[in-house]
């Protein structure tokens, strides 16, 4: 390069911008050639000053301020820090984004090169406010984890309004790029991959904000997770959308969290679409408020090789509700799914042993968490080709019956699109878990946590819903449950008092079973850096938000 | 148009006017206006710089600047020997259960400006006067069993208290002569110790200084869209349970916490010694079939704490509400002074694994089959997918996971535990 020659013996240049006399650095280019070391490089002494960031002057695309664009339109500022400008393909450029990254000034701009690079640690960036770390591209920058010693690809632990932009993580160890504790988190136009066949080895979670605050994850491409492509944890008012999940465990997976807004992706090849799920013993023991809307949720018949909590996901599911209230789940086009469009099950499917949900459960049921599976809304998706190849260890016994003559019509039938256990809505109304009202705590009872029996607002209501079948398989788009809800029907209970399943089945339109209206639940609202994202801020006026 | 020549000149320019206004290397300013990294070079002519003659510690630079040599700080007697003879009244500890680092030996020292002192917490890490700096030094003997003997002397971590909070900053032995900054770490190949009678030859990874983030942080639980604050950097073994056990200074034995209340440098300490929380002694003699079930557990809970909790703790007993360690989250919270029977499932009994999990294993701990728990699997494993703690090893703690073998398998049975 240019300057190298003006830098005369160095190797390595340790190039900094001031902008005034002020000894105030604004920006900084670090350029390391070879594989050599932090020491060497803070002895350096090679010292610029230039005039904004453009210091090399090549004219070959390098960084500059004068107008540079990411593939997706976002322009580098002038003041922005080039990481490894001159690195080309297959470079290892860990030290330099470490370098850059450390102990960041706030509302930074890093500038990854562009290209394929090896990153061989996880980078961790903590406490940084206002930072972007962008790339040239989700096509045009490449960090390739392969060999990494670190689990993780990117990690923000704490900070403000983090934007991750422009670039792609491939095959960590563990999860692509989590945030933890972060209040504004901004991803976009990032790819998470793992190549390859999808197996048990592969990463965890590609984009990962756990317990954050305003979190913003659009127009991203999540490819080949053992767990979950797009997962959001214990956190709060959240939009994801416009993203692309595709051949992981779950697509999307909105977990413990509260006002979610998934709508406009498209989740295709995984083995379960899109999952709303509250786990047991979590810090947020809870999560509500969810909308699912809008979204391409198409063919997840992917195996599920997950592991942990992921891995009752049936495979062949489009969308799965598991053991959270609050969910409102319209205007989806559910397509091809091999066991199911929705699935609806209470933590009872997974571990039936009600004795000791007391012991095992007793701490988070007090914090909120519950079994139960409330206040679900379904209307106006479009559902079609569902059931052919139902799967999946949770539904066992479930596919079992309705594939023989052991359902309520005594003879096979078509997996149903829409699947609900009812069992937790059979044992409150029936008044058997009022005991648990004793475990929950204030906070959570004040919320509207209890087990008592369902009242018009608990109830999960299927309506609207539109068959898009065809022709002599119309009929095989169904609503079914598996244990009737009503404690009075005798037919819900064995010989010996215990919930027996019915696995009732009928028309998903005109149905007979979930049929009923709920009120609409209120959008989310992420604000980051100061400016409103979604139905309520910059996306009043898409479509898909006045559905 | 030839852009680049112009500037070319626009770079030299520059260059002057920065050598004779600045005589400095490169800094790059942050945040509150702490200098980041900035080599000690000697140019400095301001009244604290890295090259100050201290009579004892440098404490002015260990303020301010980030000096390139170890040795600018003036911490030790003999600036090649970080293992002892620390200046300044520099006090030697030891923590009676400790992290595990691939079996290296460590040297710890607490040094308190003169004058000031640490004040005591009941569980948690003591508050620090502003400039103390704890240091670590990472060795590694030629046998575990000759502590004693020739060692390497690898790196020394410095965990300073400046104005802005605790920074962390590593420094690499490349030579014997003086340890040098190392940012970014280093990875180092080849690293050998004999343990029990068996070599073993590893990676030893120097980490990072952001990784140190990764352990010494607690980040805030958001209770709002509008809370925005920010993660907490913290020391993590200077607590009163790991110190309360005695030291040997220089053949005068005595427990560490009288010592340090003796030399005014710990205030607030109970006068009733008996009163304050005791860590037990583990180490890799630690005779495991001579511990009974309740000091079982308790070697367990602290084995866990030291190593795990710094990230899997709760909000439990932190000085500052409302905040937790990064892995909090998970469910899997291990600190010490947590009561096991008030929530096993807050020790991984019976708890599914959040994030990934493995086939083989049914929950993080399943009492009374430590083969079957992930929680043991991850701390056996050196599978960067599941290699539990995440960072600072390259071995696997053969005792720690024996201990944690035999606590499991000696728990009271749960849900998840196989029948009788």
């Amino acid at each position: 390069m240019k300057q190298n020659n003006n830098m005369g013996r160095l190797s390595k240049v340790f190039l900094c911008t001031l902008i005034s006399s002020s000894i105030l650095v604004s920006g900084c280019k670090v350029t390391i050639k070879g594989d050599d070391d932090a020491e060497e490089l803070v002895q350096s002494t090679v010292d610029t000053i230039v005039n904004g960031g453009n210091s090399d002057g090549s004219g070959t695309g390098e960084p500059s301020c004068d107008g540079t664009l990411t593939t997706s339109g976002y322009r580098f500022p002038c003041d922005a820090i080039y990481v490894a400008p001159e690195a080309v393909d297959g470079d290892d450029i860990t030290n330099e984004l470490l370098l850059a990254l450390f102990e960041i000034a706030d509302d930074s701009v890093v500038v990854l090169p562009e290209g394929n690079f090896k990153v061989s640690e996880t980078i961790t960036i903590s406490a940084a406010n206002g930072l972007t770390l962008t790339g040239h591209g989700i096509h045009s920058t490449k960090l390739d984890f392969t060999g990494s010693t670190g689990d993780d690809g990117i990690r923000f632990e704490g900070g403000n309004d983090i934007t991750a932009r422009d670039f792609g993580v491939y095959e960590t160890n563990k999860n692509g790029i989590k945030a933890v504790g972060a209040n504004g988190v901004h991803f976009t136009y990032t790819s998470t991959v793992w190549e390859g066949d999808l197996a048990e080895s592969q990463g965890a979670y590609g984009l990962y904000p756990v317990q954050s605050q305003n979190i913003l994850i659009e127009h991203n491409y999540a490819y080949g997770s053992a767990d979950a492509g797009i997962y959001v944890g214990q956190s709060n008012n959240i939009v994801v959308r416009d993203n692309t999940a595709k051949y992981n465990v779950a697509g999307i997976e909105i977990e413990n969290s509260n006002k979610a807004d998934v709508y406009n992706n498209l989740a295709i090849n995984n083995a379960a679409g899109i999952l709303a799920f509250d786990l047991p013993g979590l810090e947020q023991a809870y999560g509500t408020n969810i909308r699912i809307f809008n979204n391409n949720v198409y063919a997840n018949n992917t195996e599920n090789v997950g592991h942990g909590a992921v891995s009752i996901a049936p495979p062949g599911t489009g969308v799965l509700v598991f053991a959270v209230s609050g969910v409102e789940i319209y205007n989806n086009d559910i397509t091809d799914n091999d066991t199911s469009a929705i699935e609806l099950a209470s933590y009872f499917m997974s571990d039936q042993d009600v004795a000791n949900y007391p012991v095992n459960y007793g701490d988070t049921i007090a914090k909120g968490w519950s079994p139960m599976i409330k206040n679900i809304y379904m209307h106006d998706n479009t559902i079609a080709r569902n059931g052919d190849n139902p799967q999946g260890v949770l539904l066992q016994d479930v596919i079992a019956g309705y594939s023989s003559a052991y359902n309520s019509t005594g003879t096979p039938q078509v997996f149903p699109a829409i699947l609900y256990d009812g069992i937790g809505e059979l044992l409150s109304n029936a008044g058997a878990l009022t005991d648990f009202n004793f475990m929950v705590g204030d906070d959570a009872a004040a919320d509207g946590v209890n087990y008592n029996p369902y009242g018009a607002d608990d109830l999960l209501c299927a309506s609207g819903n539109i068959n898009g079948n065809t022709g002599p398989s119309y009929d095989d788009v169904n609503t079914g449950l598996v244990y009737g809800t009503n404690p009075l029907d005798a037919f819900n209970w064995d010989a010996n008092g215990n919930p027996a399943p019915s696995l009732l089945i009928d028309k998903m339109v005109n149905n007979t079973f979930l049929n009923c209206e709920l009120n609409r639940l209120p959008e989310a609202v992420v604000t980051f850096k100061g400016k409103v994202y979604g139905c309520t801020g910059d996306d009043q006026a898409e479509p898909s938000c006045a559905l | 148009m030839n852009i680049s020549k112009i500037k070319n000149i626009v770079l030299k320019g520059s260059v002057m006017v920065f050598a004779i206004t600045l005589l400095s290397a490169c800094k790059i300013v942050f945040k509150d206006g702490d200098v980041k990294v900035k080599p000690g070079d000697g140019a400095n002519t301001g009244p604290v710089s890295c090259s100050s003659q201290t009579e004892g510690v440098n404490w002015g630079a260990l303020l301010t600047e980030n000096c390139a040599n170890l040795s600018d700080y003036n911490l030790f007697a003999d600036p090649a020997d970080p293992t002892t003879n620390p200046n300044s009244g520099g006090i030697p500890y030891d923590l009676s259960t400790a992290l595990f680092t691939d079996y290296a030996s460590k040297y710890r020292y607490a040094f308190i400006p003169e004058g000031e002192k640490a004040t005591y917490s009941e569980h948690e890490a003591f508050e620090f006067p502003l400039g103390t700096v704890l240091v670590k030094t990472f060795a590694m003997p030629e046998n575990t069993a000759d502590r004693e003997g020739n060692e390497l002397v690898i790196e020394t971590r410095l965990l300073i208290l400046r104005e802005s909070g605790w920074v962390a900053r590593p420094y690499y032995w490349e030579t014997t002569a003086d340890a040098t900054l190392a940012i970014t770490g280093k990875s180092i190949p080849g690293m050998t110790t004999t343990h029990n009678g068996e070599e073993l030859n590893f990676t030893y990874g120097i980490p990072k200084a952001t990784s140190c983030t990764s352990c010494h942080a607690v980040v805030p639980l958001l209770a709002g869209p509008d809370d925005t604050r920010e993660a907490i950097f913290k020391p993590i073994g200077p607590k009163a349970r790991f110190l309360n056990s005695d030291f040997d200074y220089d053949g005068l034995v005595m427990n560490q916490l009288s010592y340090w209340a003796l030399n005014g440098k710990l205030e607030n300490l109970p006068a009733d010694l008996e009163s304050v929380s005791q860590a037990p002694t583990f180490n890799d003699q630690t005779d495991l079939d001579q511990l009974n079930g309740e000091e079982l557990n308790d070697y367990a809970k602290a084995y866990l704490d030291i190593n795990c909790a710094h990230c899997h703790r709760s909000e439990l007993s932190l000085p500052e509400p409302l905040y937790a360690g990064p892995a909090g989250g998970s469910g899997l919270q291990v600190e010490y002074n947590r009561t096991y029977e008030e929530n096993p499932g807050k020790f991984g009994v019976c708890k599914t694994p959040v994030a990934g999990g493995h086939s083989d294993y049914s929950a993080d701990v399943v009492p009374l089959n430590a083969d079957d728990s992930y929680l043991l699997f991850r701390m056996s494993t050196n599978d960067e997918r599941h290699r539990m703690p995440e960072l600072g090893r390259s071995t696997v703690h053969g005792e720690g996971v024996a201990l944690i073998r035999k606590w499991i398998n000696n728990l009271p049975s749960a849900s998840c535990s196989p029948a009788p």
